[in-house]
Order: structure tokens, then C-alpha cells, then sequence
């Protein structure tokens, strides 16, 4: 657990830390390092260079602007967690926070390094698909906003290029007559989603006006279950409606779903069904 | 670890086959593919860097197609090694007509040691067959737009 | 000072250095000229070694020197197997320090590389050059032993290790006339002790007085000596061997590894010191696993639930040599246990250690007992079930009626005391066994099933009588040693032969020797783990510390005592015989206002001005203590389960632990050692694996994988005891170390296969992950 030679630079800014990106080719950006530094320690990448952000304030905080709340990357996971505005305006993220890791995971890691490394089986990514989240991206000083459903490419694939970097997720505020809940089954050892779903339903008159469903933990990207939501939409919430659509999900998984020594994908597949129905479940309820 | 899969192509089976043992085709659709040289008796001299996003390492080894039955079948037996560890495997490869086109189907085993298999269980599967559905997409790319 | 110190939960004295940060552990020392070592592992779990090529290493920066086997021929002898099992046709295999020629395990030591830094090190370790032609492997324990299996060594037929059987009783006969025969097949698998310290070294050897200090994180530092210098060639006067803090060992710092013997071999061959410490990674390769058992366990009975018989066969994997204890752990420690706390008329058992490309199997807490309990309480709750009775009803059938001092076992143990029957009835009472059955009988709530496990336990513990250990081939004895010296001012010092690590015996024979004497037990320093400052003893290892150094410890202070009694009656002008002794003072009996204390004493026997005739200077003493036998705790654990049936995840909602280890020194320490014990046998029945793919490879490498359990997956562990002293201990106690581990794997798994019982499952593969409870829910449901 000894990681291999490196150059370490600390920005000073974040147009430091873009010119550092250009100087260094194949040089890594180094937030909370959860992901990175186990990486590193086991030899498995050998970049350069790392490039600490880790001390840019630009890049903290919780912010609210004209119904769309916008997260700094460099948030941790126990911020996004214990965040009152974020419980009010997207409890499901606040949520999913919530249940990451353990408390030193939690403490350290933020939510630009998650999006940026895009674990299959990581928690934000899910909610950030449901909740039609874009991902903010600094290159050269101009920034660019992308949607999460084309952030998200494959497992551990983002639509970053070499010199860009995550400086904000920008989340649109819950609106009245609309819930969120984010479920997962996870691993007892890494505390990945095994299985993981968030929902997000609205309301109106008694009736389901829209429905967003996201799945994760079980393909490779997550993955917006497009079954589900027609189900649900149009629908008045039951029991019997919300089992009926979350059985719909099996149509959304696709062929390659991710199995392990843990849980198979035959195990999973049975599990996504019971997930989505849990996370509708509570969605409806807090959206009542 | 099984790994298993199912690629149709728009060509009969002799033009598939052609592409599958064309090796200027297969080093430029191999994910990570630095050379492959041949070194006699169907069998190549590799060097890839595999990986996804920063989980990187450089293999160096060999692939052979043994067991040559042109145009229907095949076998792939692949050994490298890096840092990282080591990979082998080997599959069976089979070529079916099917409407008009072909159905090429993989049935393999992969094993996979080192650092790469005591820590990244979770992922090994699914990487792999990521890796393999990239090399049959690039394939199936280059038969409808040969370069 | 007041004799309720014994008894008394005191705070531990070991706390304040280990939670602040400020506990020198093997890896915190630093020497002059120090190097550090880097050991290159095999990544193949069976490959010839075709060819090593270190010279792209050897003149990287930094780097010291390189070493293989071929270096160590004549320097370096075989890792030594202690345990040589009698009877039992046991084969040891050569099992050199750096491999020879044939690597057997993923982790098995190739060569080591010494650097300047640890960083040099590990870069360098990257440039040794290892050809390696695979050869097949084999890691179920059971599939090893069978026809074309791959064979591990070659001058040892079908990987045997060995085959031990205990037998008593007509078990045939017993089989013959069953009324009714249960049977199951049990998998015990494999666990990763994982104490928070990995192992570590440090070996400092001058070449000019040819003495060795070695630095080792170990539960037995004599027994480091004594193998040591047989592998190494120096005598054992010229070494010293230091267990500093010791970060946890669960039996995994027990055995005596070759990568302690290859770090003193670079620090002989470089006349350096030389600092190795295993990385996690590498624990998790190297250091030896736990259990390991295919099982295949029937029990005879009567229709009345009276159990007439115990036939099993159990396939131990030894992994791919022999470790230190390891023939001793499924064999004498597992199969005289047999009968538990039960009348058995009849047994029988073979155990087959078979070699397998695993890392070596040796003690993890419980070591052997856990498994034998297992199957006896598995074999309860299915007798329970097949004869439709209640759990409590068929034990209370069969259990052994309270008994004070002596009761012999079928297996030809004899256990020293135990009142099992109350044991069982207290915690019966205390969870309200009757309301959890009448709630469970109403019915699952929300497809979530409630379920019940019982299992009542005994265990040897004590290790033991060292006539008994030369008899079952363990090659070293069994006593425990211990010095008090009292210093001038009446402070003392305690000596013991005995190497805790982190159990608390600093704190727990501090209150002995103050309660013996009267002193407070602030004044009483403990000293262990040095094998130039203590005395001779055989380590800290099956909850055998307290019960054999304890009672060390004790008869020392009474000899103390007795020549304390001498020295009063001196210095108060009476006859010895006329004395009396109460809370610390001497006095004259019916006049305790004159008195003497031990301080008082302890000044006069330091100057010496005014001794009685005859009596040496100086208050001390020491004891060789050798047990007459073990001793025998018990207990009864009940878990409490609901399982889901939808998901198959498992909750554990209650946790009650009996556990009677005789009386108790320190109850908050019994309770922390219940706790400990009691969490990682729930790991077991819950979420550990160490899981080998089928090329030999060890896929749950690290803690992304390997379910440890945390705080927030368990409920309040209800602690509860009674107190049976042992007849044959000076003071009555009986271990607790692994107490707690011995009956929670099954009171667990009983638990879930209880609550299933109304859907039909009968049997799930530990762990019970969420996924194999489902799937046996879908197979039983067809």
C-alpha cells in the first residue's frame, strides 16, 4: 500500500488548477482522494501528477438561485447530508448522501470526485439522473453545463475531457406536490448500492402528474427506468399502482447488468422491482 | 469467470470471418491495443494498456487462434501480464448465418490475477465485457465503413 | 485497600496510550541504520517458479539487496510446523521461507527486497522479474482429498495432511437403534482474522556479539524465541524477542510466519536493522485464515428427543502448509468438544486435514470449538424440528445436570464445573423466550419472518496441563509463569510469561495481586512481552491467559503473603501461627489495631535491618504454575432474528449472551471480551468470507469485499452471566477470551433457519447474505 512516485501541486485558484491540468498531461485532480488515493496506494493508476483542489472555496457550498439549487464539487458527502436547504429543496440527494460509506468516507469525499469517477455502484450518480441535475465543467475559464443523462457514459466513463474540470451540480428545487426518496441495498462491506433507486413523483390533484425514476448499483450507468414513469404517470397512487409500475422496471434494465460475488444479477434483477417500489413508496408519501 | 456473447453482423459469414482474422482489423479494434506483431502459427506478440478511467495498466502477452475451421469457428487463447497482474483466457468463437447475415457468439473463460483480482471483483465482469462489446462494436463499425 | 477490588469493573489502564494515539507498536520503532524489507508474493495460487531475474532490482535506488531462495539454503531452515498431532499419519510439507522451485498459495513468499526506504522498496519490488508456469489448483478442503485432484506436494499422497478420529461409545450400535436420525452438511468457511495491527518485524542482529533483537507483533514471544532459533541457527541466549503494543492477533499472531524468519535472515545476512510490516493487502494473502470445514454431521436419538449418538466427517482445509498450531485446531480443540454441554453415549469423528492452494489455516478465536459447537447445536435445533419439539426442550433433554467438580465426557475430557440447566433457564427468562415464541406463532408481519436461536456451549479453555500437551504432540508446555517484586516503597512489579494483546491483563492482574495483598492496584505495574525481562511462558492464546497466568499470578502473591506473615510476626513479637491477614494488614489475631501492611513489610524486607532468623532479603517470588487440567467456561447465547422474505435480508434485533467464566475480575472487561467474541461470530454467521475464484485466486482481497461487522449492523448485545468457579483454579476463574465466539456463529444461524422454517428452508451456506436467503426461500418455495 505503497503508492508510486508522483508530483503534487496545490492550486491556488481554479484557473491554477486548469493551467496545471494543461502543464501536466495525465495528471489527476485530487478532492477528497477517497476514490484516488486506495488507487493509488494499490498501484492500480500512476499519474504524474495530482493536482490538489482540495482548498479552492470557490468551489464549496450549497447555493440557491431562482428555483435551482447549485452545489459546489467540492461539498462533501456529510455537508450534502446535514444541508437544510438541500433537505427542503432535493431530500433525495440529501439522502443519498446521507447513506455513503461511513462517516470518514463521508467526511472527505465530495460530490465532484463521485460524479467524476462514476462508479457503477455509487449512490449520487442515481439521484442526480432522477432529479435532472446538470453537471457544471470549467475548461479554459468558460463553463459549461451537462446534463447528468449525457455526463454519465458507461462505467467510470464521464463525458470530461482531459483538461475539464467538475465545478458545480446544479439541481433543480423540488416544487410543491412533489416528493423524492432515494433506497438502496448495499454492499455490508463497501456500502455500494447492491441495488439503489431514486424516485421523484409529483402530485397534482391526487393524480401523479410526472414521475422520474433512476436505477443504480445494478448497470453499469445509471439509468433512467422510462417503463416506471409511464406506468406511473396519469396514475392515482395505490399500493397496487406502485407495485404494478415498479414491476415495469425489468423492462428497463437491459442485458449487462453487473453481478459479483455479493449479489448475482439474477439476484438483482429480482431486487430492482422492490427497490423502485420502496423508493415510489416513500416518494409518494412525502409528495402527499 | 465465464464470459459469454452475441454480436450480429451485416455480412455473410466468409466477409466476417475475413475481418475476424484480418489482424490489422483486430490490433485496431482491440480496446487499448499499443502493437500486435505476428511470431509464427496464428499467434501475436500484445501489448495493451487496459483499464478504465484511472485504473490503468499495460499487459504484455500473446494472443493464438488455434483451431482454425474458416468460416464457422475458432479458439482465442490470450495470456498477458503486467504490474497489475496477470490475465488469461481463452473462448470459443462460432459463426452462424442468420438472416442474411452473421451471428458470431463467444463462449470464454477469463482469470484474472494480482492486484486487479483480490480488489476488483465487483467490477472484472462487467469491465470485461465491456471491453469485448468495444472490440465487436469497432468490428461491426469497420465492416459497414471499411477505413 | 478493600479485597472488592477483585470484582471490581475498574477502568482498564491500557486505554489512555492506545485512544490517544501514544502506543509504540512494532512499526513506530525506528534504529540507526535501519532498512526496510518488501516481500514479493506470488500472484498464482500454484505455479513453478521457471525463472527470477532480480538484477534490474538489485541496481535500482535505494536498493539494499535482493534475496531468494537460493540465497537462504543453509542459512534459513523450514518454517516449523508445533503441533505435530500423534496418531494420525500427519505429514508436514516443507515449507521454506522463500519458495523453492513451486509457489502454493497467492501470497506465498518469492523474495524480499531490502531498501533504504519502504518506498524504494515497493518500487523496486516492481522490477524482480518471476516466470511462472501455472499449474491447476484446488482450494475446497474437501475436493482436495479426492482421486485427480491437483496435488499440492508431491511425497504427499492425495494432499492429506492427515486423519485424526475420536471415538467413543458403540456408535454403530447407536445408529442401529435410532429412532430417528438428523443430519446436515455444514460449511464452515473461510475468515480473515483482520486485527487492526498487521504483522510486523524488526530484527536488529549484531554482528560483532552475534545477539539478535527482534521486534515482533506476536501473542507468544517465547515461543518466537524457541522457533526462531531453530530456523535461524543462534542460540536462545543471544536472542531477544520484544512483543511491543500489540494491535489484536485473534489467533493470527500465534503462529511464527517466514516472513518474520526471512526479515532476521536480511538482518543477519546485512548486519542491519531491518523493519518489515505486512501491508493489508498482504495480511489478507499471508496471514493465516480462520475455519475452514466441510462437514457432514448425523445425530441418533430417541423419540423423546434423548440423543444416543455423533457420527461426522470433516474435511479441515489446512491451506497450503502446515502453520504453527495448525494439525491441533480442527482436531484435539474441535473433537473432544464434541459433546458440549450435553450426555453423549456415543461418538465418532474423522477429520481429514487436507492441503489446499489457501493461505495457511490456523486459530482464530474459538479455534476449532466454534465448529464443533456449531454442529452439535445445528444438529439440535434439526432434531427439534424433525421430532417437532421445542429447541429449549430437546437440550434441556440432554443437558448434563449441575455438577461441582468433575464430570468426564464421552470424548474422555473431564470438565471441571458447570450447571448448564441454569444457564439456559436464566436466559430463557430474561428475553422472554415464551412471549417471542407466542408473537412468532401469530404469524410473519409484512412477509418479515421472526425466528429464535439457541445454543448452549462449553469450551476448553485453559490450555492446559502440559503432561496433556506433550500427549496430543503440542510441542512446547502449557504452564505460565509468574515474578512479583515489591520495591522498597511497597510498589510492585509484576512479571508474567504470558503476552496479552489487548485484553487487559495489565489492568485485570494488577486487581489479582491487590487483592491478594492489599495494595492498590495503581501501585502494581504489569510487565509482559520481552523475553529478556520476563520469565518463561507459552503466550496469550486460547483464553488461557488469566487461567493459567492468572492462577500463576495469585499462588505467587499467596507466597508473598506467607513470607509478608513471617515478617510481621517478627516485627510484632509473635508467633507466626498466632497471625492473621485481612485486607492487606498483619496482625495478631483478635488485636487488628497492630498491624503491619504490606508497604510496611515491603520496606523492612528491602532494608533487611530487622529480619527474622533465617528469611532472605527482599519480598519476592515466582511461580511455575501447570494446570492440573483445563478449564471449562459455558454459556448459553440466544439470538433473535427477522428476515425479510422478499429480499432475504437478515436483522438481527436481539443479542443475549450468557457466558460463565467463573468469577470475575473485571466484569467491564468480561463484557468487552463477550462483546468482541460475541460480534465476531455474528460476522461469520452473517457477512465474512474469504472467497477463492476457482483459478485459486483470493477475490475478496480487501475490506471493499470482506464484510467486517460495524457497530451500526448489530443491536445492544445483552450480556448476562453466572458464576460456576472452577474447582481446580486458586481462584476460581476460567477464560473468556473466546467465549463469546463459541456459540453466536449458530445461535445466529439457527435464528435464521428458524424463522424460515414456515417456509421449508432447512439449510442456507454461511454467510447468510441477503442474496443465499433468497435464493433458498425461491428453491424451497420450488
Amino acid at each position: 500500500m505503497y503508492a508510486p512516485e508522483f508530483a503534487y501541486y496545490r492550486a491556488g485558484s481554479l484557473a491554477e488548477a486548469g493551467q496545471l491540468l494543461q502543464q501536466h498531461p495525465g495528471a489527476k485532480l485530487l478532492a477528497g482522494g477517497h476514490s484516488l488515493i486506495p488507487l493509488l496506494k494499490l498501484r492500480l493508476t500512476t499519474p504524474p501528477a495530482l493536482i490538489d483542489i482540495g482548498r479552492l472555496d470557490e468551489l464549496k457550498g450549497i447555493s440557491v438561485t431562482d428555483g435551482r439549487v447549485r452545489i459546489g464539487a467540492l461539498t462533501t458527502h456529510a455537508e450534502l447530508a446535514a444541508s437544510s436547504e438541500l433537505a427542503a429543496r432535493c431530500p433525495a440527494l440529501a439522502e443519498a448522501a446521507g447513506l455513503i460509506g461511513d462517516p470518514a468516507v463521508r467526511n472527505r469525499g465530495t460530490i465532484g470526485g463521485n460524479v467524476a469517477h462514476a462508479d457503477p455502484a455509487s449512490d449520487l450518480p442515481t439521484v442526480l439522473r432522477a432529479l435532472d441535475a446538470t453537471i457544471a465543467v470549467t475548461v479554459d475559464g468558460s463553463e459549461r453545463s451537462i446534463p447528468a443523462a449525457d455526463f454519465f457514459e458507461g462505467m467510470m466513463e464521464t463525458a470530461l475531457g482531459d483538461h475539464d474540470i467538475v465545478t458545480a451540480i446544479e439541481v433543480p428545487a423540488a416544487s410543491a406536490g412533489q416528493g423524492q426518496a432515494y433506497i438502496k441495498f448495499s454492499h455490508p462491506a463497501s456500502r455500494y448500492a447492491v441495488v439503489g433507486a431514486a424516485a421523484s413523483v409529483t402530485l397534482t390533484g391526487g393524480t401523479i402528474s410526472t414521475a422520474a425514476v433512476a436505477l443504480g448499483g445494478l448497470v453499469p450507468v445509471a439509468t433512467r427506468a422510462d417503463s416506471v414513469e409511464q406506468a406511473l404517470t396519469g396514475q392515482t397512487p395505490s399500493v397496487d399502482t406502485i407495485a404494478a409500475a415498479a414491476a415495469a422496471v425489468s423492462a428497463d434494465l437491459g442485458d449487462d447488468l453487473i453481478g459479483d460475488i455479493y449479489a448475482s444479477a439474477e439476484y438483482r434483477r429480482a431486487m430492482a422491482p422492490v427497490c423502485v417500489k420502496r423508493a415510489l413508496t416513500a416518494a409518494v408519501e412525502r409528495a402527499g | 469467470m465465464n464470459i459469454t456473447g452475441s454480436y450480429t453482423f451485416d455480412a455473410p459469414p466468409q466477409a466476417v470471418w475475413d475481418l475476424l482474422i484480418d489482424i490489422d482489423a483486430v490490433a485496431a479494434c482491440l480496446p487499448g491495443c499499443e502493437s500486435m506483431d505476428p511470431i509464427g502459427d496464428n499467434k501475436y506478440r500484445v501489448v495493451l494498456t487496459m483499464g478504465i478511467a484511472a485504473i490503468t495498466g499495460r499487459y504484455e502477452g500473446t494472443v493464438e487462434m488455434r483451431d482454425l475451421e474458416p468460416p464457422c469457428s475458432y479458439r482465442l487463447v490470450v495470456e498477458g501480464r503486467g504490474k497489475p497482474g496477470f490475465v488469461t483466457g481463452g473462448g470459443a468463437i462460432s459463426l452462424t448465418a442468420s438472416d442474411g447475415g452473421t451471428r458470431v457468439t463467444v463462449d470464454g473463460t477469463v482469470q484474472v490475477g494480482g492486484t486487479i483480482a483480490r480488489v476488483g471483483q465487483r467490477l472484472i465482469g462487467s469491465v470485461a465485457k465491456m471491453m469485448m462489446d468495444r472490440f465487436f462494436a469497432c468490428l461491426q463499425q469497420r465492416l459497414t465503413h471499411p477505413a | 485497600m478493600s479485597t472488592r477490588i477483585f470484582g471490581s469493573g475498574i477502568r482498564r489502564r491500557e486505554d489512555p496510550r492506545l485512544i490517544t494515539g501514544t502506543a509504540t507498536y512494532t512499526d513506530d520503532l525506528t534504529l540507526p541504520r535501519m532498512v526496510h524489507a518488501a516481500m514479493l508474493r506470488s500472484p498464482h495460487a500454484h505455479a513453478r517458479i521457471t525463472s527470477i531475474d532480480t538484477s534490474n532490482a538489485a541496481a535500482a535506488a535505494g536498493v539494499v539487496a535482493v534475496y531468494t531462495h537460493a540465497d537462504t539454503v543453509g542459512a534459513l531452515q523450514p518454517t516449523p510446523c508445533a503441533w505435530l498431532l500423534p496418531d494420525s499419519d500427519l505429514k508436514v510439507a516443507t515449507y521454506h521461507g522463500l519458495a523453492k522451485d513451486v509457489v502454493r498459495y497467492v501470497g506465498d513468499l518469492v523474495a524480499v527486497l531490502v531498501a533504504e526506504d519502504r518506498y524504494a522498496a515497493e518500487d523496486a519490488l516492481e522490477l524482480i522479474e518471476v516466470d511462472y508456469e501455472p499449474l491447476p489448483a484446488v482450494i475446497d478442503p474437501e475436493q482436495a482429498a479426492k482421486d485427480g485432484a491437483p496435488q499440492l506436494h508431491d511425497e504427499i499422497p492425495r494432499n492429506q495432511a492427515f486423519h485424526w478420529t475420536v471415538a467413543g461409545g458403540d456408535i454403530d450400535a447407536a445408529f442401529e437403534q435410532a429412532e430417528v436420525v438428523v443430519s446436515d452438511r455444514i460449511i464452515q468457511q473461510r475468515l480473515i482474522p483482520n486485527a487492526m495491527e498487521t504483522r510486523a518485524a524488526l530484527a536488529s542482529y549484531t554482528t560483532a556479539t552475534g545477539e539478535l533483537t527482534l521486534w515482533n507483533t506476536t501473542q507468544n514471544p517465547h515461543i518466537v524465541r524457541f522457533l526462531m532459533s531453530g530456523v535461524c541457527g543462534l542460540g536462545e541466549d543471544k536472542i531477544r524477542v520484544v512483543a511491543p503494543e500489540v494491535g489484536g492477533g485473534f489467533g493470527s499472531k500465534l503462529a511464527v510466519y517466514p516472513a518474520d524468519f526471512v526479515t532476521v535472515f536480511c538482518s543477519m545476512r546485512l548486519g542491519r536493522p531491518v523493519k518489515w510490516t505486512e501491508t493489508r493487502s498482504e495480511n489478507y494473502q499471508a496471514t493465516t485464515h480462520g475455519r475452514d470445514h466441510v462437514q457432514q454431521v448425523e445425530l441418533a436419538a430417541k423419540k423423546d428427543g434423548t440423543i444416543t449418538g455423533l457420527r461426522c466427517t470433516v474435511y479441515a482445509g489446512m491451506g497450503a502448509y502446515l502453520s504453527t498450531a495448525a494439525p491441533g485446531i480442527p482436531t484435539i480443540l474441535h473433537g473432544l468438544m464434541l459433546s458440549g454441554p450435553y450426555t453423549l453415549p456415543a461418538v465418532k469423528e474423522d477429520v481429514y486435514g487436507t492441503y489446499t492452494n489457501g493461505t495457511p489455516v490456523d486459530a482464530y478465536r474459538g479455534a476449532g470449538r466454534p465448529e464443533a459447537t456449531f454442529m452439535l447445536e445445528r444438529m439440535m435445533d434439526l432434531l427439534a424440528a424433525e421430532l417437532e419439539m421445542d429447541p429449549v426442550d430437546v437440550r434441556k433433554k440432554n443437558l448434563i445436570p449441575k455438577f461441582d467438580d468433575g464430570h468426564e465426557v464421552i470424548t474422555t475430557l473431564s470438565y471441571d464445573s458447570g450447571d448448564y440447566p441454569a444457564a439456559l433457564d436464566k436466559v430463557l427468562a430474561h428475553a422472554d423466550y415464551a412471549g417471542l415464541r407466542a408473537t412468532q406463532a401469530k404469524g410473519p408481519i409484512n412477509g418479515t419472518y421472526l425466528g429464535l436461536g439457541l445454543a448452549n456451549y462449553v469450551e476448553m479453555c485453559g490450555l492446559g496441563p502440559s503432561q496433556v500437551a506433550g500427549a496430543i504432540g503440542f510441542q512446547g508446555g502449557l504452564w505460565e509463569s509468574a515474578i512479583v517484586r515489591f520495591h522498597p516503597s511497597g510498589k510492585v512489579h509484576v512479571f508474567i510469561g504470558a503476552s496479552p494483546h489487548g485484553q487487559g491483563e495489565e489492568t485485570t492482574f494488577a486487581q489479582i495481586v491487590s487483592s491478594e495483598l492489599g495494595v492498590d492496584p495503581n501501585d502494581v505495574k504489569v510487565f509482559h512481552g520481552d523475553t529478556d525481562m520476563t520469565p518463561m511462558g507459552w503466550g496469550t492464546y486460547g483464553s488461557r491467559t488469566t487461567a493459567v497466568g492468572g492462577a500463576a499470578l495469585a499462588l505467587t502473591a499467596r507466597k508473598i503473603r506467607d513470607k509478608a506473615k513471617v515478617i510481621a510476626a517478627h516485627l510484632l513479637e509473635a508467633a507466626v501461627e498466632d497471625m492473621d491477614y485481612e485486607d492487606g494488614k498483619f496482625f495478631v489475631k483478635g488485636a487488628p489495631d497492630q498491624h503491619k501492611t504490606i508497604t510496611d513489610i515491603a520496606l523492612m524486607a528491602n532494608v533487611a535491618w530487622n529480619m527474622p532468623e533465617g528469611v532472605e532479603a527482599g519480598l519476592e517470588a515466582s511461580t511455575f504454575y501447570d494446570p492440573p487440567n483445563f478449564t471449562f467456561p459455558f454459556g448459553t447465547h440466544l439470538a433473535v432474528v427477522e428476515v425479510e422474505a422478499e429480499t432475504g435480508v437478515v436483522t438481527l434485533t436481539r443479542y443475549i449472551a450468557l457466558d460463565d467464566c467463573g468469577p470475575q475480575i473485571n466484569p467491564v472487561i468480561v463484557e468487552g471480551q463477550v462483546h468482541g467474541g460475541v460480534v465476531q461470530g455474528i460476522g461469520q454467521a452473517l457477512w465474512e468470507e474469504a472467497v477463492y475464484d476457482e483459478g485459486g485466486q483470493l477475490v475478496t482481497g480487501s475490506m471493499l469485499d470482506y464484510a467486517l461487522p460495524r457497530a451500526d449492523m448489530l443491536p445492544d448485545i445483552e450480556v448476562l452471566s453466572t458464576v460456576t468457579p472452577s474447582p481446580h483454579h486458586p481462584i476460581g476463574v476460567k477464560g473468556v477470551g473466546e467465549a463469546g465466539t463459541i456459540g453466536s456463529t449458530v445461535a445466529v444461524y439457527n435464528a435464521v433457519i428458524d424463522a424460515l422454517r414456515p417456509l421449508g428452508v432447512t439449510s442456507i451456506r454461511m454467510p447468510l447474505t441477503p442474496e443465499r436467503v433468497w435464493q433458498a426461500i425461491q428453491q424451497a418455495k420450488g
